[in-house]
């Protein structure tokens, strides 16, 4: 049992485990394009008066947001490709990062299609009414008009959106992508197991770090943004 | 493809390991409330040093993925137990200690930060007149805050609480890898032997759906009943 402790050795690992960093910022990147761009998708759909699409948009929501990350990650990871060999197809050849960027675009994609949801309706309908009445069409209405401020509305959650996944990006090691977290664990393994806990802090105060940066950088974002702009909640 | 007998089989033992799901999701939403409204008060009052370690320490536990938390509690607990037992003069041995209580702790400690958070915009949402008066009728700090400020400040925080509550419900899946033998630990146990994942995790899917299906139904129904203590809009 007789375990000690040797705390001086945390800042050591810091820029062992940070060798691990452009992997995290991979899956980040790609996950918050793809999550973005069915969030959209989704947005559309919900927004629509289509009932059918209606439906379908709130069921995706409301689904993504009742699963856990990681049960995802197991059901694409461990399941669909059983799934796919019993039709035919072999998918051997994805990458793990490619599971890892599917499974948080899908988890994050509910999230973000809620942000633009409320964010396109907090701008005040008469902003858009305004528009066609001095003749822009549906899309330029929205481009210049509506998405502007939308975006400004939107900024907030955004960088919590962004930081929420950044912390969900810590699931990659689940599949055995080498990311900070797996990092971490292969550096506590390579000393079976002597430094796990302090292998680990570091990697908290990594993440810690990263997440203060993010949330000032949208908080001063933010700020830069809305200034001089009329708030779009009417 | 899917092997229907093996749902079956496992349907029991599945259904049988959500109670410790639930186990750690209530206890851990109690207690980390509880503690989460007590830091949200310190750091509204600005109590002095206390209030900045509190904030120090909301800011680690939302910057550090759960993952991460339930990892260091985990490995550190048991030596600070340890430790703890030596300076009284007694050796505990900590291998009796069930992982599900690190587990428990280190969601508890998740909770009081993010739900302090609530707490603490729910508090100065609630209209600073309503405090004054009161005073003007003569209540203490602690008659003012338990019966006027806190019930206003419960109506307004409950919507975000039950999204919190979701949240939790679904990072117990992550005690799998701490060794809590909870739904996803024992989908993945039952899988193992044949290969059936994808019939495993279905129904674990499926079992976390009809869940916050469930909680989302109640945080309604409370919502609703809370909804007295809200002030109509008064401009």
């Amino acid at each position: 049992m007789g375990h000690t402790y040797d705390f001086k050795s945390i800042p050591g690992y810091i820029p062992k485990i940070m060798k691990a960093f452009p992997v995290t910022i991979e899956i980040l990147l790609l996950s918050l394009l793809f999550s973005i761009i069915i969030g959209a998708i989704v947005t559309v759909g919900s927004l629509s008066k289509n009932k059918v699409c209606n439906a379908i948009s709130k069921g995706y929501i409301s689904f993504m947001r009742g699963i856990p990350t990681l049960v995802l990650i197991f059901l694409l990871y461990l399941g669909l490709p059983q799934v796919m060999n019993s039709i035919g197809v072999d998918m051997s050849g994805v990458s793990k990062v490619a599971y890892i960027v599917a499974c948080l675009s899908l988890s994050t994609s509910a999230n973000m299609a809620e942000m633009m949801r409320a964010a396109y309706l907090a701008v005040d309908k008469g902003q858009r009414e305004a528009a066609f009445s001095v003749g822009m069409k549906g899309f330029t209405a929205f481009r210049r008009i509506i998405f502007p401020q939308a975006f400004g509305v939107a900024i907030p959650t955004l960088g919590n959106n962004i930081i929420m996944l950044f912390k969900e990006t810590s699931l990659a090691f689940t599949v055995g992508v080498i990311d900070l977290l797996g990092k971490a664990r292969a550096i506590s393994s390579a000393s079976y197991g002597t430094n796990r806990l302090e292998v680990y802090i570091a990697t908290g105060i990594i993440f810690w770090i990263i997440c203060f940066v993010l949330e000032n950088l949208s908080k001063f974002i933010e700020k830069q943004y809305t200034r001089g702009r009329k708030k779009a909640t009417s | 493809m899917i092997n229907f007998k093996f749902i079956l089989e496992s349907i029991p033992s599945l259904i049988g390991a959500i109670p410790i799901t639930l186990l750690m999701a209530f206890s851990a939403a109690i207690i980390g409330w509880i503690l989460g409204l007590g830091i949200a008060l310190i750091r509204k009052n600005k109590v002095p040093v206390v209030s900045q370690i509190c904030a120090v320490f909301v800011s680690f536990m939302r910057g550090v993925p759960i993952i991460i938390l339930l990892y260091i509690a985990y490995y550190a607990l048991p030596i600070a137990i340890y430790n703890y037992g030596v300076s009284i003069g007694r050796e505990i041995d900590t291998s009796t200690v069930p992982a599900v209580i690190y587990a428990i702790i280190a969601l508890v400690l998740d909770q009081a930060a993010y739900s302090s958070e609530i707490f603490r915009s729910a508090l100065s949402a609630v209209d600073e007149g309503q405090m004054e008066a009161c005073y003007s009728v003569g209540m203490t700090k602690s008659q003012a805050l338990m019966r006027i400020i806190l019930p206003q400040a419960m109506a307004i925080a409950l919507p975000n609480l039950g999204g919190l509550f979701l949240g939790l419900v679904k990072g117990t899946s992550l005690a799998y890898y701490v060794g809590v033998y909870e739904i996803t630990a024992t989908a993945n146990l039952l899988a193992m032997p044949a290969l059936n994942f994808i019939e495993a995790y279905i129904m674990t899917t499926l079992i976390y759906e009809i869940l916050s299906f469930i909680f989302n139904k109640c945080f309604r129904q409370v919502e609703n009943r809370f909804k007295r203590f809200r002030a109509t809009a008064t401009a």
